[in-house]
């Protein structure tokens, strides 16, 4: 090889390394920001006002934050109905809402969830919310996926 | 007895106004750390600017957090680990590749086209 040719070829192996380490690393970092906070055990039921049993919600379950004021919560509703008519457990978090208005809402729209809890804004901070709808899928108590927005169908296809 | 209210008025001012300046000392702290916290909503505006429920519920958490003697630079790497470092406004100095990387490519184009000029 020309010696010429070295310092680029050089140049260029340290920028690859940077790039793997760099990409290695916020992997890492993103990995450790996941996890679910121990309010979502400990909040009873809106409804049954019992508190979460890991074992009731089996292997894969979804947490889905949601609010009777945010529009796009009613438009991806039905996915979550139909995930609810599959079998799939649900734990809904209602995000900083009126009772009267959630209460309306879940009696007038249906109710997919497993287990309902409201939701001063604690949980939410936990869980690094940044707004509704926002849907966890989560496997093995691990947080699998994250959807920012209303879910779509081709977020929900492969567990229907 | 005239003597002993007039003191006891004084100590009331002064205990008064105390209270008052430490309460808007940590409000004012608080207010300037909101300030190096980035509303994710919308990206450009700080919580203390951003009017999104984001912003709002943020504000209240980190209240919480403070209220209950919770240090700043404890809220604010908390904040980190639960957002990532894009949440804050002021990041740390260990990102070195994004302020050589553009150098680096430099000095790579640099031999490149010195050695293409000295083959010619």
């Amino acid at each position: 090889m020309k010696k010429s040719l070295i310092l680029p070829f050089v140049g260029l192996a340290i920028l690859a390394i940077c790039t793997y380490f760099f990409i290695n690393k916020s992997e890492k970092e993103n990995k450790k920001n996941i996890a679910l906070p121990s309010l979502l055990f400990e909040t009873e039921d809106f409804y049954d006002k019992k508190t979460l049993n890991q074992k009731d919600l089996g292997k894969f379950y979804i947490v889905n934050f949601f609010a009777s004021w945010c529009k796009p919560c009613l438009a991806e509703h039905p996915l979550l109905m139909e995930l609810q008519s599959k079998g799939i457990k649900i734990i809904g978090i209602n995000f900083r809402d009126d009772e009267e208005n959630f209460v309306q809402w879940i009696n007038e729209h249906g109710n997919p969830f497993f287990h309902i809890i409201r939701d001063d804004g604690s949980i939410a901070y936990e869980m690094g919310l940044i707004g509704v709808p926002e849907t966890f899928f989560i496997e093995d108590s691990e947080i699998q996926k994250k959807v920012q927005g209303p879910l779509f169908y081709e977020d929900i296809e492969k567990y229907l | 007895m005239k003597i002993l209210k007039s003191i006891y008025n004084l100590f009331f001012v002064i205990f008064f106004s105390l209270f008052i300046n430490i309460a808007l000392a940590n409000v004012n702290q608080l207010n300037d750390y909101y300030k190096t916290i980035r509303c994710l909503v919308c990206e450009g505006q700080s919580i203390q600017e951003s009017d999104t429920e984001f912003a709002i519920n943020l504000k209240e958490q980190i209240q919480k957090k403070y209220d209950s003697g919770m240090d700043l630079k404890t809220i604010n790497q908390e904040l980190i680990n639960i957002y990532g470092e894009e949440i804050s406004f002021n990041p740390s100095n260990n990102h070195f590749i994004l302020w050589f990387l553009p150098l680096l490519i430099l000095v790579i184009i640099f031999f490149l086209v010195r050695n293409k000029y000295r083959k010619n």
